[in-house]
């Protein structure tokens, strides 16, 4: 059958248990049964090319670009593994069809179970280390939804978790090293990986490729140090941990160990490492398991302890050490499949797995009382059984293992190992089924049914089987140890036989067995002192790790994530810092192409006063007063340094800035406190400090740099230069510029200069209209009122000055186009003379004589700059074309008309408009806070009757 | 020639317009009565428009002499981008509506920032990078407060705003920079001055590196991130929906075409910036994500670590590496939509709930929405055979090939550390004990994108939709 059959019917079949719960169990059952079943046989049709040596490939292009495709083969390892999976879930399907209870959901449990089947055969035939590690996460994912399958037990929890904390993990490291793998051996195939043993054992990136590599295996495997998850996924269903924990899922971390061996093996990390993390993982689950009351518990260790001796061999590295796992692979499935299924029994027709409730079951139970022996003796590694077998061959090869070179530490840990195991063994059949018989089980035991006993008894019939006749096992072991070795080795000449004659092995297992015998005499005292010597629990390591991972994050988040804005703008402008430090040492700095400048007197004081007022901007900043004059005396200098570079405009339009937005900004000042609250400690406000220095010395670096170097590109001023009179017709580049060449820009700016002003007044109206009203009426003044509010002096002034201001702002708006000037600076003039007024004689009076609303002033000017621009398409010329003409009215000279003067208006009269509405929508609310608006222009009535009436 | 430039401009255009006139046209009718309107009108323009953008565009065609640039590009992304704005638009509705929170102006908002979107992705000149970028940051600062009356909310908007005119700053500094040593905005000049012989002059280091900080703030990459578990916290949960997807995948979009079409002759150059900026956020937003207890905060910390992935295929510097960027984008997206319309869903008691404790046994009582979530948190987590493992395994290899294995090992480390705060939801889901249950409250278009986003993630496996050859198509017409 093609093997892409083999791998879809499990999945495929997966919905058919669950449509088909309604029609009861046997269906379901049955259905499962012939799905696994014709899957089998489908795979056995491959049998005669698997023994002949052949590899069975196909395959189909998936995802080219990114090295996926789902190639399958299959050899004898692959076969060896499926066989076992297929054939050991045929068994579990039936004992699961008489385990689960009525009230189970069978349908559900089924299809989980065919789709982790599906997984696993996945993994095993898959020729794509990739499509591999698909298969690899989908057993954790189906994995995780059996063990949850009974959701109702509280001690699954954590074991759930566990498991899928430890597995994900390991399965994410797997790719890491997939990946590398892959792209040493330049394919993700694994027929070609495993040609490449040289390439990638010479490649820097082996080390991390394994680590990342046993990373998973180890995990999946339940190796040490992450053994502890598998004793604790055991509140699964039986079936579920007879299946998954003891003859698939667990064995697929061997697998991939055992399917990378040619490549991976024989180097000295290769060695260290499995073999360590084998032999430990060996004794200490031997050791546990013999101290465990719970018969699953106690079977999940043994399971735990027989994996790492898988691992220990092929750790080893040697042909010999590969085929005595595979051996034990096939012995451990069949008996420890065997036993589960048995614990499985006596806890569904006793109620209990705790050991210490049971003995006696022999007279009770003898059907399962002779499976579970049978198979725990095969375990204990007695002749005549499959496991003495492969039991004798890791002694002979632990013999031979030097670690660390010590030629006794593996032998000597291999029978310490050994004898607990054998301990375990005696007790499990002891304890449980000899001694009395006891009145207090929770329920009457008694054998099953025969579909419960009748699975178990198959695999010991196995068990039996090749304990008595070993060749029956070979040439198939050794079929699949060769597909294990590909080139790297040849396969060992060893044959399987009971007898060796009197070599270490068999005194090491002799040492094992009788003193499991011994251990068990003096199993009481034991287990007292192992009850009370404290030992490290790993389910609590565990949760303490990640109770301390959690810890840990927080530790680091929590400062870093604070909420407070300060921090995050510091590490913003650190990181900043950082980069542009390392930019500026690891770039090329080439000479500077110019000199540096003389420095004058005027310069130096210039720039002190910027920065001394910088500073105390700095320092004095809770002050809001003297913050804003401070603010001043930096824009003024700023608009000093633009006259020293001889940009009368930039002044210009700086100074008559300045001089607004102060107004304005007084105008807020009035609502707020004088000083604003200390808000920071001393510490963070130098640590702020520093920052803004090393920020700016940074920033100065920078521009000082650039200031002594020719920029690449040639200046742009040159066009400006060269077209501004002959196109634009003005001999001032910047007011040409403005509303000639980039014309389209200032058109926007007003456009957004109006609803800036807008704004302002639509958030003040509506600041008026909801509850801020009634707190603006009842506000008291927290300081002390002039007594002249309008003083005489001041109201005479500003009207004797209005028509200068007046004149001089159509002054400068009309000499823009040429000299030093424009509409924006002439608008800004001309506002302050608006804005004199109203602080001369407050706002009642002034808006009183106001005729146009401001709202008006802004349109009018966006229309008039709007209009001329459309104006230009009357002539077929884009948008805001400008043109210009002179023309010679007598008695005057010949003077310029220009469209762009037409364009300036608008601006003109869009910068009035939306300064003095910004200004009126301050000052309506100042006026709110005003009892009574004065009736006079000033605070003495020149026009009254100035004969005090006497006597009065 | 203006006729030619505006055509291939016309769905920007029309979405400008659109947005306008339906502003103007519900102010002056119905206001939020209209809201529900505006917004299933929005989502229909959305659709439509990916539509068209997706079937018919063709070739490249470059508009207004080299600043707009309508390539496979910038239609896949555009593509992407329209259609995860509809369905987060979709799914606020419901959650919107119950709050009291559905305005008209939301839509409509999100009808501009996607106008803004389209521009930053279809750029090929500083300037129209910057009309485009500002265009939707500032839709993206009122959307965040939209919540007015909630400090929480307000808060978030004026750290964003006021951390997003920071990093404007950096950025046009940047660009200015640029500008000065390469004597043009565009990108196609650019690249002509920065691949001369020898180094690149300093200037243009500095204008790519603080160009580059500018763009790492619009994806929220570490350590210019720290915005984004705040904001994702205080915003209403559809707006930390739309701000986990589109715009993500616009910055990133933009992002790459800075790199590649303005600075593409120096990858050297690039590279190790963004190589920085991958690790930094893989990292951080795997390790911050552990301690977190609030789901939101939690896919702030996620988005953080994934686009570090993003990051990662973006710094092969190849077409391979665009190519691999961009289905993991689209990925990240589709998961996202899924993952958000399940927690639009979590509530008690009438009341939104965010705390990940609260979903115990959620999978007892929700047996299909919960197998649903696990999915998603498969595939966020890039566990096999989900499609998010396809996506960081593309990013991956593009990596490795490019010869950053340092950067792919890094990355599977930090997917490691990642996986744990994913499988911790899956675990309460499932195993969590019964107390203080969620409601789970699900309108039929939040059930219908949780399922669905979970069924991608499954039957994607099998070749992706399709999407693979559009993505190739765009990262060749990027990188050439």
């Amino acid at each position: 059958m093609s093997l892409f059959l083999i791998v879809a019917l499990p999945f495929v079949g997966s919905l058919l248990p669950g449509l088909m719960n309604s029609a009861g169990r046997n269906a379901c059952a049955g259905v499962t049964f012939m799905i696994t079943l014709t899957a089998l046989v489908g795979l056995l049709t491959n049998l005669p090319a698997v023994l002949a040596g052949e590899v069975v490939q196909t395959g189909v292009t998936w995802l080219p670009d990114l090295g996926l495709n789902v190639t399958l083969m299959l050899d004898g390892l692959g076969f060896f593994f499926a066989c076992l999976i297929l054939g050991i879930g045929l068994l579990i399907i039936t004992y699961g069809r008489f385990y689960l209870s009525r009230k189970d959901n069978m349908g559900e449990f089924f299809t989980y179970l065919l789709l982790f089947q599906g997984a696993m055969v996945g993994i095993v035939l898959s020729d794509n280390i990739l499509l591999l590690i698909v298969f690899w996460e989908l057993t954790s994912l189906s994995s995780f939804l059996l063990i949850g399958y009974w959701k109702h037990l509280p001690e699954g929890r954590q074991g759930a978790r566990m498991a899928l904390t430890v597995t994900g993990m390991g399965g994410l490291a797997l790719i890491g090293g997939a990946l590398i793998l892959g792209n040493i051996a330049g394919s993700y195939d694994l027929s070609v990986i495993l040609q490449n043993r040289e390439a990638i054992q010479a490649s820097p990136m082996y080390l991390p490729a394994l680590i990342l590599i046993l990373l998973g295996c180890f995990t999946k495997s339940a190796q040490f140090p992450f053994h502890f998850w598998l004793p604790h996924a055991m509140a699964a269903p039986t079936p579920v941990s007879a299946y998954l924990h003891s003859a698939t899922m667990v064995k697929a971390g061997i697998f991939l160990m055992a399917r990378l061996w040619p490549v991976l093996s024989g180097t000295p990390e290769w060695f260290v490492i499995v073999t360590t993390a084998g032999l430990i993982t060996m004794v200490l689950g031997a050791v546990i398991a013999l101290f465990k009351h719970d018969l699953k518990s106690l079977l999940a260790f043994s399971t735990v302890s027989h994996l790492g001796l898988i691992t220990m061999l092929l750790g080893t590295g040697t042909a010999f050490g590969a085929m005595a796992a595979m051996f034990h692979i096939l012995n451990h499935a069949t008996f420890k499949a065997a036993l589960f299924m048995s614990a499985g029994i006596i806890d569904h027709e006793a109620h209990t797995r705790d050991i210490r409730r049971l003995g006696g079951l022999r007279k009770l139970m003898p059907v399962t009382f002779v499976i579970a022996t049978l198979a725990a003796l095969s375990m204990a590694g007695i002749p005549f059984l499959n496991g003495f077998l492969s039991k004798e061959m890791m002694l002979e090869e632990a013999e031979r293992t030097v670690l660390f070179s010590s030629p006794y530490l593996v032998p000597a840990l291999a029978t310490f190992g050994s004898l607990f195991s054998a301990a375990y063994c005696f007790r499990l059949i002891g304890h449980t089924f000899f001694g009395p018989v006891r009145d207090d089980y929770p329920a009457t035991p008694h054998d099953p049914p025969v579909g419960m006993w009748g699975p178990p008894a198959l695999l010991v019939v196995i068990v039996v089987a090749i304990g008595v006749a070993p060749f029956l096992a070979e040439p198939f072991i050794k079929t699949v140890t060769a597909s294990v070795l590909g080139d790297a080795a040849e396969v060992p000449k060893n044959y399987f036989k009971i007898w060796h004659g009197f070599v270490p092995a068999l005194f090491m297992s002799i040492i094992a067995v009788v003193g499991g015998l011994i251990v068990m005499a003096i199993y009481k005292p034991l287990q007292a002192a192992w009850d009370a010597t404290p030992r490290p629990e790993a389910k609590t390591i565990f949760e303490a790790v990640i109770a301390s991972a959690v810890a840990l994050a927080k530790a680091l988040t929590h400062p870093l994530h604070n909420g407070a804005f300060t921090r995050y703008a510091a590490i913003f402008a650190i990181t900043v810092i950082a980069i542009s430090y390392h930019a500026w040492t690891t770039g090329t700095v080439g000479a500077p192409t110019r000199a540096v400048q003389p420095a004058g007197v005027v310069e130096i004081a210039g720039w002190a006063l910027l920065v001394t007022a910088t500073l105390g901007m700095v320092v004095l900043h809770r002050h809001r007063l003297l913050s804003l004059i401070l603010i001043g005396i930096v824009g003024l200098m700023v608009s000093v340094g633009f006259v020293v570079f001889s940009a009368p405009d930039l002044a210009m339009t700086q100074l008559t800035v300045e001089v607004v937005t102060i107004i304005l900004l007084l105008l807020a000042l009035n609502f707020l406190p004088n000083r604003t609250p200390v808000e920071s400690p001393v510490l963070m406000r130098m640590r702020d400090a520093g920052i803004a220095i090393v920020g700016g010395l940074a920033t100065f670096a920078l521009a000082f740099h650039y200031m002594l170097r020719d920029t690449v590109a040639p200046s742009i001023s040159e066009f400006h230069i060269a077209n501004s009179y002959k196109g634009g017709g003005g001999t001032n580049m910047v007011n040409v510029i403005l509303v000639d060449f980039r014309g389209f820009d200032t058109y926007g700016e007003i456009i957004v200069l109006g609803i800036a002003a807008l704004l302002i007044f639509a958030l003040t109206e509506a600041l008026l209209n909801g509850p801020v009203r009634a707190r603006l009426l009842n506000r008291l003044p927290d300081q002390p009122r002039a007594g002249d509010m309008h003083p005489m002096m001041m109201v005479v002034m500003t009207r004797v000055i209005m028509p200068l201001v007046m004149l001089v702002g159509f002054y400068i708006f009309l000499r823009g186009h040429n000299e030093p000037g424009g509409g924006f600076i002439a608008g800004l003039v001309v506002s302050i003379g608006f804005v004199m007024q109203y602080m001369a004689s407050g706002f009642a009076w002034t808006s009183s004589r106001l005729r146009y609303p401001y709202h008006g002033v802004i349109g009018a000017g966006v229309l008039v700059a709007g209009l001329t621009g459309i104006g230009s398409w009357f002539f077929a010329k884009p948008f805001l074309t400008s043109d210009f003409t002179y023309v010679r009215i007598p008695p005057f000279n010949e003077f310029e008309l220009a469209t762009a003067a037409l364009f300036d208006v608008g601006v003109f009269l869009a910068v009035v408009g939306a300064v003095m509405l910004s200004l009126e929508s301050f000052s309506r609310l100042a006026r709110r806070a005003h009892v009574e608006d004065p009736e006079h222009p000033m605070d003495i009535n020149p026009s009254r009757d100035d004969a005090p009436k006497a006597e009065a | 020639m203006l006729a030619n430039d505006l055509a291939i401009l016309t769905p920007e255009i029309l979405l400008a317009i659109y947005a306008m006139l339906a502003l103007i046209a519900i102010v002056y009718t119905g206001k939020d009565a209209m809201a529900r309107l505006s917004l299933w009108m929005t989502s229909g323009v959305f659709i439509g428009l990916a539509a068209w953008i997706g079937l018919s565009g063709q070739g490249t065609n470059i508009a207004f002499d080299g600043m707009f640039v309508d390539d496979a590009f910038s239609r896949f992304a555009k593509v992407t981008i329209l259609l995860s704005a509809a369905a987060v638009l979709l799914m606020s509705q419901d959650y919107m509506e119950r709050r009291d929170l559905l305005r008209f102006e939301y839509p409509l908002l999100i009808a501009l920032a996607a106008v803004g979107m389209m521009v930053m992705v279809s750029a090929g000149d500083l300037m129209a990078l910057y009309m485009g970028l500002e265009l939707q940051s500032l839709a993206l600062y009122v959307v965040a407060s939209l919540r007015r009356d909630n400090l929480k909310s307000t808060e978030a908007g004026l750290k964003y705003f006021v951390l997003g005119a920071l990093s404007s700053g950096l950025l046009l500094y940047g660009a200015s920079l640029t500008y000065g040593y390469a004597g043009t905005t565009l990108f196609s000049g650019i690249i002509e001055a920065a691949s001369g012989d020898g180094p690149m002059s300093l200037g243009l280091v500095f204008g790519l590196v603080f160009l580059s900080a500018g763009l790492a703030f619009k994806v929220s990459a570490a350590p210019f991130h720290m915005w984004t578990p705040d904001v994702y916290e205080g915003s209403p949960t559809p707006v930390t929906a739309f701000f986990a997807t589109a715009p993500k995948v616009a910055a990133m979009c933009l992002f790459a075409r800075v790199v590649h079409d303005a600075f593409g002759g120096s990858v050297g150059d690039w590279q190790q910036i963004v190589a920085f900026l991958a690790v930094i956020s893989m990292f951080l937003g795997a390790i911050a994500a552990i301690g977190q207890t609030n789901i939101k905060r939690l896919m702030a910390y996620s988005s953080i670590a994934h686009m570090g992935f993003a990051l990662m295929g973006l710094a092969a510097g190849t077409a391979l590496g665009v190519q691999a960027m961009l289905i993991y984008m689209a990925i990240y997206v589709t998961m996202n939509i899924g993952t958000f319309a399940f927690i639009l869903s979590m509530e008690k008691e009438g009341q939104p709930v965010t705390e990940i404790a609260a979903l115990n046994s959620f999978a007892k009582r929700e047996p299909l929405q919960a197998l649903a979530v696990l999915v998603l948190m498969f595939s966020l987590a890039g566990v096999p055979p989900m499609v998010g493992f396809f996506g960081k395994y593309g990013v991956l290899i593009a990596a490795v090939d490019a010869g950053l294995s340092w950067l792919a090992i890094a990355g599977v480390i930090a997917s490691v550390i990642g996986a744990f705060y994913y499988l911790r939801i899956v675990y309460y889901m499932y195993f969590g004990d019964d107390r203080d249950a969620v409601d789970y409250k699900a309108s039929p278009v939040l059930w219908g994108m949780l399922v669905a986003s979970a069924a991608i993630m499954v039957i994607g496996v099998l070749n992706f939709f399709g999407i693979e050859a559009p993505a190739a198509q765009a990262a060749a017409a990027l990188v050439n």
